[in-house]
């Protein structure tokens, strides 16, 4: 399997397949923290691509560093310390100024976060909050409110005019969520991070959210970066998949063909692990072991531990990039002499 | 309903908290070394005499039948009868309570007008070095004895660069009709600018001993929590819609952090009565605690107990509008009574 | 995630700050003292001559000297401990009854909890000052009454936090399993719960010394804690009171002295804190 693979130690050839025009472009991206010992790598030389209009799915267990990745293109958390590129529409985002960078966020792009109930101010309304957004930019009070009320009924909030002075506290969660895309969205961004919007929420509602989102990214034709532990949505939701472990990028590929050829160990391992669709990734049970904390990965290709196809080079040599026939951009020692 | 339920909760425990306080107070009675009856009667009361009180006082009666009438005078607002003065403890300490209400509203005014602030400064300035100062400040301003302040203030401000007025509440022939008990607030019912100022000036020291540790507490809690609600999930979102620093500490931290600090500033002005017996003292000012002081020199051990039942009862009050006062903030709890959305 | 095995974390290194190290050594040396200063200063800081009263700072009397004529820099260092000691004292005795108070809550049965936090919160919004003040004035003015008193009132907050975390720590997987395992309630309490639970408690003590420390001095400025001639701090205080605008060094120095231990224990709980919780760091 591993002959009519490209070797690109390094240098990755130009993609065959069309790409929409690119809007979000990510060059060797490393976050680092600063912990009290030691300095720690949590995301390591991360590079990927978002097109317009275009719904990327980052995939991958817990703890391999998605929250950290998506939080670093919006410069979210100050504790971390970012390196490399991170390109978003001409501008490089890393080199921005912190009020630049303010004014990017809300505007340009949104994010959505895990959960619902801890994602809004207790003490604020829910017209005040979704306004927010545009408040923050300058717009009167009567526009923002306007707005807001406009984004809601997108979202299909309910007697949304009425409840624009509601407390968060009298929201259900289903709703609440939606309180919280209409945050992100009101500012009409061109991309939306979502982290796991539907994790916490349950089945039924988890579909009708993702519908939600789904219409609104083909209507504004907004791009999505949709981190997720759950293939199901996946599989339904994305046109590209990215998997993560252990905070590097091991392998991408458009959803269809991801799914029928997956090609990294741990991708098939994940997708073993899900004969249904509705499985997440965290019940899953058939990799064994746990995945490395990020203060001591194993040398190497850091699955080797857990690796039923590991070999003699796997615990010494980290596996460089190779793209295979199916398109796939791998680090595997499967795929290339590297 | 669970705003009415709620308060109905902190009223039951305010009255248990009064019960307690009342037993205390009685078996402290009760302990006082001596015979009651005789102390009751004043050093030089002959025996028929102390017989006498005994019997009026009820101490021939069995304990706990003195304990259940105890509570009932107590019910009826008779805390007990000053050996020295002769006079009812309650009427005492009704005429000086108002300059001591006086004094801690102005402290916490004060109080309040230092620690925002600097909370606030602190708390958008996280690490840096005006939040390193500051709390290193607050500790120690924390840690000062407050009627060796009083003292050390007193003594460079009034004696030495005479800046303030030494002691009292007001100067020789200024004073305004006493409407209110309260010397600034009686001024200003009278109209009489020069009048506010002189008792301003009366108690701007006073008022600072008890600001110092106040604001120092509520710089500390209001610190943590806008910190604490700075780090927690509900920013992530709001520094994503674009919001600056300030926006966030001020239209966000702040609020969600006034819930704590109110209940905290509920006990530390119920705390001030404490204290105001050391710097009432120390200014000479009256008040509820240079009444406990004197009585307390005086050996007037009823009026040291009645005034102990009172302040618990004036503590214990504070809390419970500081505790309400919470429970209004909160449309949590406030929503389920008033309706939501309702403006 | 499920899959996540608990890996056992690194013994943190307890690498402290100077900023750290120079309080614990200021707590350390205070502590010293405390234990000598009376072997070390002289003996006519007890006894009064009139020569030489009210001197200010000089070579001889470093902070001067008191209407008895005495050394105040000497009778500070000799009032050291009875105004450290009485204050760890008070802080014994009542997390002593806390503990007790909190065993009680814990093991017994519902109602017993029930009975006995009712009554700490009772205890807890009681104005510990004024109702020490009474004791202390019932028990006739001395520094054991003042010791008593403080001890009485102050004990219902340690109650509290210790009777919430052992309540947690009765919940947890070992505790659990050591009574599968037949041990008793009592020995599995005293053996296990306990000592769990005493870590929150030290962080609290260090503020508490700062606090009762203060708390002591001004029982004993109004006249109910200690007495002078008493070399304690709050009762020299008082005791120069009156002659403040002649030398009101003999005022100031024991002030300062009482300020120096509140702050440094004061600072010492800070830092004991922001380490247990570091969200709280500057
Ligand atoms: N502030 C921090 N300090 C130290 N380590 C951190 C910090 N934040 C995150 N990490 C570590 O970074 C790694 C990646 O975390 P991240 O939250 O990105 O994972 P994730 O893939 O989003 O997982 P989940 O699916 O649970 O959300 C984890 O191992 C986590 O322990
Ligand atoms: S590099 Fe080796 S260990 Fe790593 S995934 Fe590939 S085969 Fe497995
Ligand atoms: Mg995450």
């Amino acid at each position: 399997m591993g002959v009519d693979t490209i070797l690109t130690d390094g240098i990755i050839p130009a993609p065959v397949r069309r790409r929409p025009e690119a809007l979000l472009q990510v060059e060797q991206l490393s976050i680092d923290i600063a912990t009290r010992d030691a300095n720690v790598r949590l995301v390591d030389n991360v590079s990927f691509g978002i097109g317009r209009g275009e719904r990327v799915a980052l995939v991958g267990e817990s703890g391999s560093g998605k929250s950290v990745t998506a939080q670093a293109l919006m410069r979210l958390n100050s504790r971390v310390k970012l390196s490399g590129r991170v390109n978003f529409d001409g501008k490089d985002l890393l080199s921005l100024s912190p009020s630049q960078m303010a004014a990017m966020r809300g505007q340009r792009m949104g994010m959505v976060f895990q959960d619902p109930m801890s994602s809004l101010d207790p003490l604020m309304t829910i017209g005040d909050q979704v306004a927010e957004t545009l408040r923050i930019r300058g717009i009167s009070k009567r526009n923002a409110r306007q707005r807001a009320l406009d984004v809601l009924d997108e979202l299909k909030v309910e007697r949304a005019a009425e409840r624009l002075d509601s407390f968060p506290h009298e929201f259900s969660g289903g709703m609440r969520q939606r309180v919280v895309l209409a945050m992100a969205l009101v500012g009409e961004p061109d991309l939306l991070i979502a982290d796991e919007p539907t994790t916490a929420l349950d089945v039924r509602v988890q579909e009708r959210v993702l519908d939600l989102l789904d219409e609104i990214s083909r209507r504004r034709s907004l791009a999505v970066l949709l981190i997720t532990h759950d293939m199901g949505i996946v599989a339904g939701f994305a046109d590209r998949v990215m998997v993560m472990y252990s905070g590097r990028i091991v392998e991408e590929n458009e959803a269809t063909l991801l799914f029928a050829e997956p090609q990294h160990p741990y991708t098939r391992g994940l997708l073993e692990a899900v004969p249904r669709a509705d499985v997440t990734v965290d019940r899953l049970r058939s990799i064994p072991g746990a995945p490395p904390v990020p203060a001591a990965r194993p040398s190497g290709c850091t699955f080797h531990p857990r690796c039923d196809r590991a070999m003699a080079i796997c615990s010494s040599v980290e596996p460089g990039e190779a793209i295979t026939p199916s398109g796939a951009r791998v680090r595997c020692h499967l795929y290339g002499a590297g | 309903m669970a705003y009415l339920r709620l308060i109905s909760q902190r009223l039951v425990m305010t009255v248990l908290t009064l019960w307690g306080l009342a037993t205390l107070v009685f078996i402290m009675i009760k302990l006082i070394p001596g015979d009651e009856a005789q102390v009751a009667a004043g050093p030089g009361a002959n025996p028929e005499q102390v017989a006498s009180v005994a019997k009026r006082l009820g101490l021939d009666l069995p304990v706990l039948q003195q304990y259940l009438n105890f509570l009932l005078r107590m019910l009826r607002g008779d805390l007990g009868t000053s050996v020295v003065s002769s006079k009812p403890v309650l009427t005492e300490l009704a005429a000086v309570l108002p300059s001591t209400i006086e004094l801690m509203i102005f402290a916490s005014i004060i109080g309040t007008l230092i620690a925002f602030p600097m909370a606030l400064v602190a708390a958008s300035y996280r690490g840096k070095a005006f939040d390193g100062i500051a709390r290193i400040v607050a500790v120690t301003g924390g840690a000062m004895p407050a009627f060796w302040l009083a003292l050390m203030l007193q003594f460079f401000f009034g004696n030495v660069w005479r800046i303030t007025p030494i002691s009292g509440q007001h100067s020789f022939g200024i004073a305004s009709p006493n409407v209110t008990g309260m010397p600034t607030l009686d001024a200003l019912l009278a109209g009489d600018i020069p009048a506010f100022l002189d008792a301003l000036a009366y108690l701007i020291l006073p008022a600072f001993v008890f600001a110092i540790p106040f604001a120092a507490q509520v710089f500390r809690l209001l610190r943590a929590s806008l910190l604490g609600v700075l780090a927690s999930d509900m920013m992530l979102p709001v520094r994503a819609k674009g919001a600056s620093t300030s926006r966030m500490v001020l239209r966000h931290a702040l609020p969600n952090s006034l819930l704590p600090t109110v209940s905290l500033m509920g006990v530390l002005v119920g705390g001030m009565v404490g204290g105001a017996i050391l710097v009432e003292t120390v200014f000479a000012r009256r008040g509820v605690g240079s009444f406990l002081a004197n009585s307390v020199a005086l050996k007037d051990t009823y009026a040291v107990l009645g005034a102990v039942m009172f302040v618990g009862i004036a503590v214990c009050l504070v809390n419970l509008v500081a505790d309400i006062i919470t429970l209004m903030l909160d449309p949590r709890i406030r929503g389920t009574q008033f309706g939501a959305g309702a403006k | 995630m499920t899959l996540v095995l608990p890996t056992a974390s690194p013994r943190r290194k307890a690498n402290f700050t100077a900023y750290e190290l120079t309080v614990f050594g200021v707590v350390a040396a205070l502590f010293l003292l405390a234990l000598i200063g009376p072997m070390i200063a002289p003996a006519d800081i007890y006894t009064s001559n009139m020569l030489e009263t009210l001197f200010p700072p000089s070579a001889e009397h470093w902070l001067g000297t008191d209407d008895q004529g005495r050394d105040i820099f000497w009778r500070l260092i000799a009032g050291s401990q009875l105004s450290l000691f009485a204050t760890v004292l008070v802080v014994i005795l009542y997390s002593i009854i806390g503990m007790i108070v909190a065993t009680l809550a814990t093991v017994g049965p519902r109602w017993v909890d029930e009975l006995l936090m009712r009554v700490t919160d009772i205890g807890l919004s009681l104005p510990g000052l004024v109702v020490s003040l009474g004791i202390a004035t019932v028990l006739g003015p001395s520094l054991q009454s003042g010791i008593i008193a403080l001890a009485l009132t102050g004990w219902p907050m340690t109650a509290r936090i210790l009777r919430t975390t052992m309540r947690q720590t009765m919940e947890q997987p070992f505790v659990e399993g050591a009574r599968i395992l037949g041990v008793s309630r009592t020995r599995l309490m005293l053996k296990h719960v306990l000592p769990n639970s005493l870590d929150v408690l030290i962080v609290k003590w260090a503020g508490d010394i700062s606090f009762t420390m203060l708390i002591l001095a001004g029982l004993s400025f109004i006249g109910v804690g200690a007495q002078p001639p008493s070399p304690e701090w709050g009762a020299m205080i008082s005791g120069a009171r009156g002659n403040m605008s002649i030398a009101w060094w003999a005022v100031a120095a024991p002030g300062a002295a009482i300020v120096i231990n509140a702050v440094a224990f004061a600072l010492l709980a800070d830092i004991l804190q922001v380490r247990r919780d570091p969200s709280l760091r500057a």
